[in-house]
């Protein structure tokens, strides 16, 4: 092979391709979630010809104009949302990991959304809330010296500014670094964390499913990308967090009941944005981060 | 990337026959060359991953079709691409492909590998900053072939062309890299 070719194939070779997603799980996901309509036959579909209309995903054309934050570019016609997040985004199988893992938890899941570094399932029927527990954010240190405790340069919202508390632990591969901040005014005390505002950041693409967050029926879970970046909105009061130990089972002594959450990636990092507050001001502090 | 296993038209029958375990070690087996192709169309990892995963659920629905004995990856990666391609059609532009060499991966960070070793990184970086200046079908099909290492059979696939024009527009994409780093090279 003449040498700009061989040049060009190394180069292939040491790109920084984006990391591949589990698709393995996510398409069989789909495929049960459709039942035997999906099982494959001579009168099935062409691969040219356009989905079904459950399936069938639309890209808003001015998506970027009305709102970068809204969505995930790609939107199906309003009329089959809730179809298509019930019968599409459902990832059954991966769900399945939590479905043995978590006592209580035996029912169907309703939903299911993935990021790099959690994953977030609606639920029909959630465990018993397990009673308070202290954090257990780690070792206190100083933003400083964080940057050389954790393999990551770390994020600090400009709003509200620096944190009353710096810790870290080494729970995640890369290490997990939380910022606390005290009730202020656009920071309302939460009740499961004592605080206005608890920041945790992790390497989601080190840890694709460390965090866990389980949703009732009652939930909003919502969707949507900030600068461009997959996140996820969940509140009220009816959820969980919990912590996956790397056999992809549930730690039982760390789930707990979670205030309204904001799950964001930036890069390589996953950020968590935890507080009494509502969607817009927990979208305004995820914008703030540098 | 990964190798084609000896069993894999078994799993196709198997997956023909409705078992989806058989479907799903496919889709494992093919993940990484299909999301990889879509990402080199649409240049964005979310869309590629929409993409790759809808091909997948059409590729299954359209397993009838498909001739047992044939290659399946071509198939698959014709799939693909038209997904990732109507997304780039939807979204009415094309995401600017970041082509980076992953220097920070490599574990430990302190020393390269021995193939990354005996490429120079300015020769690097000039080939492929040439690269943004080839068209976007020379660009694709460079990729396809020398980055995928895709065979013309599965570059024609997902280029939607036939084989020979994969040929001929890798060899003037070459020609046209080469014209590109000629003063550099002088």
């Amino acid at each position: 092979m003449p040498e700009l070719e061989q040049t060009l194939t190394r180069i292939g070779r040491e790109l920084d391709w984006p990391e591949t997603p589990d698709l393995a799980t996510s398409v069989t996901a789909r495929l049960r979630a459709a039942g035997p309509a999906g099982t494959p036959g001579p009168a099935a579909a062409p691969p040219e010809a356009p989905p079904p209309p459950a399936e069938r995903r639309l890209r808003r054309p001015d998506a970027d104009k009305l709102d970068s934050r809204r969505g995930w570019g790609l939107l199906p016609p309003a009329g089959l949302r809730r179809a298509l997040v019930l019968a599409l985004v459902s990832l059954l199988v991966l769900a399945g990991t939590v479905f043995a893992a978590v006592p209580g938890v035996r029912d169907a899941v309703l939903e299911f959304f993935g990021l790099q570094g959690a994953t977030v399932e609606r639920r029909e029927t959630l465990p018993a809330p397990p009673p308070p527990r202290p954090l257990e954010l780690g070792t206190r240190t100083t933003l400083a010296e964080a940057g050389g405790q954790v393999a990551f340069e770390p994020l600090v919202p400009a709003d509200p500014g620096d944190p009353d508390g710096v810790y870290v632990s080494p729970r995640a591969p890369g290490g997990e670094l939380s910022l606390t901040y005290r009730p202020r005014a656009g920071l309302p005390r939460t009740e499961s964390t004592r605080l206005g505002l608890l920041v945790t950041e992790i390497r989601g693409d080190l840890a694709p499913r460390l965090y866990g967050k389980l949703a009732g029926p009652a939930a909003r879970i919502e969707s949507l990308r900030i600068d461009g970046e997959r996140a996820v909105w969940i509140e009220g009061a009816e959820h969980f967090f919990f912590y996956r130990a790397p056999d992809g089972n549930f730690v039982e002594d760390e789930l707990r009941v979670a205030q309204n959450v904001l799950l964001v990636e930036r890069g390589r990092l996953l950020v968590r944005l935890e507080g009494a507050f509502g969607l817009d001001r927990a979208v305004q502090i995820a914008e703030s981060l540098r | 990337m990964e190798d084609r296993p000896p069993n894999e038209d078994e799993l196709v029958a198997r997956a023909k026959r409705g078992e989806l375990e058989a479907y799903e070690e496919i889709v494992r087996l093919h993940q990484s060359i299909a999301f990889r192709t879509a990402w080199v169309i649409a240049g964005s990892a979310a869309d590629a991953e929409e993409a790759a995963q809808d091909a997948f659920v059409k590729a299954h629905a359209a397993l009838g079709r498909f001739r047992e004995g044939a290659p399946f990856r071509p198939w698959l990666l014709a799939i693909v691409a038209n997904e990732a391609r109507n997304r780039v059609k939807a979204a009415g532009r094309r995401e600017r492909l970041a082509l980076r060499v992953a220097e920070e991966r490599r574990p430990g960070g302190a020393v390269p590998s021995p193939e990354a070793a005996l490429l120079d990184s300015e020769q690097r970086d000039e080939l492929l900053a040439a690269l943004t200046q080839l068209s976007e079908t020379d660009r694709e099909a460079i990729a396809c072939r020398y980055f995928l290492e895709l065979s013309e059979e599965e570059t024609a696939a997902a280029l939607g062309c036939p084989r020979g024009t994969v040929k001929s527009r890798t060899s003037r994409a070459l020609e046209r890299l080469r014209a590109q780093l000629e003063p550099a090279d002088a």
